[in-house]
């Protein structure tokens, strides 16, 4: 089993000589990772720089990031898991079906050349994004993925990262972590946390319907989710707390603005790595802050008579 | 205003043991008296402790936290904390959410817990965990041991300097002491390597040794006067043999203080894991001769656990001895974190052995005062099964009982069967309250003396055997009453301890060099704004060496 082998990306900006991007276009998506952490920068123990790291790049397509790559490996779209299935078995050294890799859009040589390359570097680290996660197969693509850097260790130092991005989406992972014990699609209705992926997650109980209203937070579902999931969001109450105008916003019962985080309003911030960043404001905002807003209708939930078993919260307790 | 009458009161550091006497209680202290018309608990035929203290668990923390996410099977599994009127919902288990963390801990009369692992990197999100554990009192312990901004100087011969990083780092991560882990073996796990001789150069160094690590870092911590030694993890954590490892790390700290974490892991005889065999006779031996040093147990109960330590490189090897989940987290210059789940088997004869090593520990180091109840929660057992520990170290009749359930083979490689000492009352308020306190140097815990904080544990006379500890009656927090009978009933946040040592102010500029090379972070966000550490409260370096 596999598990999630990783580091912060100090480690990878001081010792990586060998970066694998795969399913992601960072020079377009996430445009500062080549240059604060990956192949530009020049680190404690890579003085020379980008001459001191070789940059893999496997996309189904050619993006701004093969400009960046010394190899770039086209993959054929929903071939990820049999790739990476080859590549796992040709680390251990048991034989592959030449045909299998044939049908990854592949050349035997190309991925034997790959994992010559992931055996002889000193650091490896493989970048995944979405092109991987969120295709065919997904979790399993994942999955994958991570236990191949896993394995890799047996051989050399490696380690994997996901891509992620959505602002601050490590660090909503982190808190719920911490409060419930789980990462997300986390449902509290019984008044405990329970976890299912696939049936508490955003996405499928939007697109199911099984919600009475929806508070919408540093996200823009409208522009992303499902046709359905879209009809729930117009048809229940939604609030969201935004800056600025959104799609969702546009659908919403109630869009309260709110100062953009970072800018006018304090906080902290995870990295993809998970190592927490302070936010300092540099303007003042005429709004209030997202965790004000909270706050608030916390203050005007807790007005409401109580419901719960025992609950000693009354209207009246409550100034 | 409270007043606790009637109760046998346990408090070794007074040398009260077992007298019946009055409590009283104003402002969250112990005072010698409160005026008539205080609310009184009748606590006839209750026993009075000082409230728990643990010195080395991980209930915080990025490594925590990720174990959390690497198991939501166990999750799934552990008990459930309602949503109620008065208390957040959460999840036990081995990684318990952060407010159940609290209730748990409080819930069993611990009241102060000290979280074991901070690297400077992700303290702020430490502290954030810790500000979301309510009731109990907590510190930490920053990881030193594999600073690569250390290693370099120590290198260059620079000790000085080290020092001055050294205090630096503990004042910018808001911390209350040092840990050292594996000295050298995570930063050699960088490049995929460890460090397993004491003697041997560091991979990546010429002349640092794990041995140098280990020798100035204890000075640095003397001589920085923190109220508590530095915390050690000695290298081979967890592999037959280590025990002449774990001997020679105790004889360099001669000279120096020094808390031997988890000592149980670092207690074994044989060569590999056929012969492996226990060493506690030898390792008590030689800690009972040398009062410098101090150690909490680290032991292992049966039953599901998550491995979950800085000790990168060991971890690696645990995935491929278990071929479980592992997850790893090298952080930038200064650590790593490994995480495997473990299942610790009565059947198993490195388990069985392992279980030995930490009761034979506890029972063989004759000075209450230097040992203390761990379990490395939730290395070697979850930190809520302490009183099942406690029930084996006060009825020999019932260890005895489960000694026997072990394989044959494993008595041949233990101790425990020749072993019938029994712990009293007053011991075991030493080695959960009284000693953990002093070995930390919080003068304020650990006793009931006027003037201590009112952290008080009262517990049924009547209770039988781990039953006793396990349902305090009443527990105290801060002078307000936080748990009656199981039911959590005051909620109050503790306070969170941080030292702040003596540094030459200079060193700013030579680690804001350092940093635009080695770090991601800018200097001036790396430090944790007091203001984010949830009711500091700063305590003093003032240890002085006594000749």
């Amino acid at each position: 089993m596999g598990g999630k082998v990783s580091c912060t990306l100090g480690e990878v900006k001081n010792r990586a000589d060998l970066i694998i991007y795969w399913g992601g276009n960072p020079a377009e998506c996430h445009p500062r990772h080549f240059t604060k952490y990956t192949i530009m920068q020049k680190g404690k123990f890579i003085p020379e720089g980008r001459k001191g790291r070789t940059m893999v790049l496997v996309d189904i397509r050619e993006t701004m990031s093969v400009k960046a790559a010394d190899i770039f490996l086209q993959v054929r779209p929903s071939k990820d898991f049999e790739m990476l299935s080859a590549i796992r078995a040709m680390v251990k050294g048991q034989p592959v079906d030449p045909v299998l890799v044939e049908e990854t859009g592949l050349k035997m040589e190309q991925l034997q050349d790959l994992v010559d390359r992931m055996k002889r570097c000193k650091f490896g680290v493989i970048f995944f994004g979405m092109g991987l996660s969120m295709t065919r197969g997904k979790h399993m693509n994942s999955a994958q993925i991570l236990t191949l850097a896993a394995e890799m260790n047996a051989f050399t130092k490696f380690v994997a990262m996901p891509m992620r991005g959505h602002g601050n989406v490590a660090g909503a992972d982190m808190v719920l972590r911490w409060t419930t014990g789980y990462p997300f699609g986390v449902n509290l209705c019984r008044g405990f946390p329970r976890f299912n992926p696939g049936e508490f997650s955003t996405v499928d109980l939007l697109v199911r319907g099984d919600i009475d209203a929806c508070l919408v937070l540093g996200a823009d579902p409208g522009a992303t989710m499902p046709q359905p999931g879209i009809d729930t969001l117009r048809r229940v109450p939604t609030i969201v707390l935004d800056p600025k105008v959104t799609y969702t916003s546009q659908i919403s019962r109630v869009h309260i603005t709110t100062s953009p985080t970072g800018i006018s309003s304090p906080g902290t911030a995870y990295r993809m790595d998970e190592v927490p960043l302070p936010l300092r404001p540099a303007l003042k905002s005429p709004y209030p802050s997202d965790e004000e807003v909270v706050k608030r209708i916390i203050q005007a939930v807790l007005r409401k008579p109580a419901w719960l078993p025992g609950s000693k919260v009354a209207a009246s307790d409550v100034a | 205003m409270l007043r606790i009458t009637g109760g046998k009161v346990y408090d070794p550091a007074h040398g009260v043991n077992g007298v019946v006497k009055d409590i009283c209680i104003l402002d969250g202290k112990i005072v010698a008296d409160v005026p008539a018309g205080a609310r009184i608990i009748n606590a006839s035929s209750m026993f009075i402790f000082p409230g728990g203290v643990d010195i080395h668990t991980h209930v915080a923390g990025a490594a925590l936290n990720f174990a959390r996410a690497l198991t939501p099977e166990n999750q799934r599994a552990a008990a459930k904390f309602l949503h109620t009127a008065d208390t957040r919902l959460g999840i036990g288990g081995a990684t318990p959410t952060t407010f159940a963390t609290g209730y748990l801990y409080a819930g069993m009369g611990y009241t102060t817990v000290v979280e074991a692992a901070v690297p400077v990197l992700s303290a702020k999100h430490t502290h954030e965990e810790l500000r979301d554990t309510p009731i109990v009192d907590k510190a930490c312990c920053l990881l030193m041991a594999n600073n690569e901004l250390v290693m370099d100087l120590l290198e260059k011969g620079e000790y000085e300097r080290a020092k001055d990083v050294t205090a630096w780092m503990i004042s910018a991560a808001k911390v209350y002491g040092v840990k050292a882990v594996n000295p050298g073996g995570v930063a050699a796990w960088k490049w995929g390597k460890n460090a397993n001789h004491m003697h041997e150069a560091v991979s990546g160094y010429n002349k640092v040794t794990p041995g140098t690590i280990v020798s100035n870092l204890a000075r640095i911590c003397d001589e920085l006067k923190l109220p508590h030694p530095m915390h050690l993890h000695c290298n081979n954590l967890g592999i037959p043999g280590n025990v002449s490892t774990t001997l020679e790390t105790m004889k360099m700290l001669e000279g120096n203080r020094a808390h031997m974490a988890h000592l149980q892991f670092h207690s074994y005889g044989g060569d590999d894991w056929h012969n492996m065999r226990s060493e506690s006779v030898h390792i008590a031996d030689y800690f009972n001769a040398h009062p410098n040093l101090t150690c909490d147990a680290g032991a292992v109960l049966f039953g599901n656990a998550v491995t979950i330590t800085a000790d990168g490189p060991w971890q690696h090897l645990l995935y491929q001895l278990t071929g479980r989940k592992w997850g790893n987290l090298d952080v930038e210059n200064e650590t790593g974190c490994g995480i495997v789940p473990y299942t610790y088997k009565g059947s198993n004869l490195v388990n069985a052995v392992q279980w030995a090593v930490g009761l034979e520990l506890l029972l063989l180091i004759d000075d209450p005062w230097r040992i203390f109840l761990t379990t490395d929660h939730p290395n070697g057992a979850c930190f809520w099964r302490y009183p099942e520990i406690i029930h084996m170290l006060m009825n020999a009749d019932f260890r005895m009982e489960q000694v026997r359930k072990l394989p044959e083979a494993a008595l041949s490689r233990i101790f425990l069967d020749e072993i019938d000492r029994e712990y009293s009352l007053y011991e075991v308020a030493i080695l959960t309250s009284a000693g953990p306190a002093r070995a930390l140097g919080m003068k304020q815990k650990g006793h009931l003396g006027i003037g201590a904080d009112a952290d008080i544990a009262i517990y049924n006379e009547k209770a039988d055997g781990e039953l006793l500890f396990r349902y305090p009656r009443y527990v105290i927090k801060g002078g307000e009453l936080a748990v009656e009978e199981g039911d959590i009933k005051s909620t109050r946040d503790g306070h969170e301890f941080v030292v702040q040592p003596h540094y030459n102010p200079d060193i700013e500029g030579y680690l804001r060099e350092k940093f635009e090379e080695q770090y991601t972070m800018s200097f001036d966000n790396y430090p944790v704004d007091a203001e984010r550490v949830h009711g500091m409260q700063m305590a003093d370096c003032s240890y002085q060496k006594t000749p």
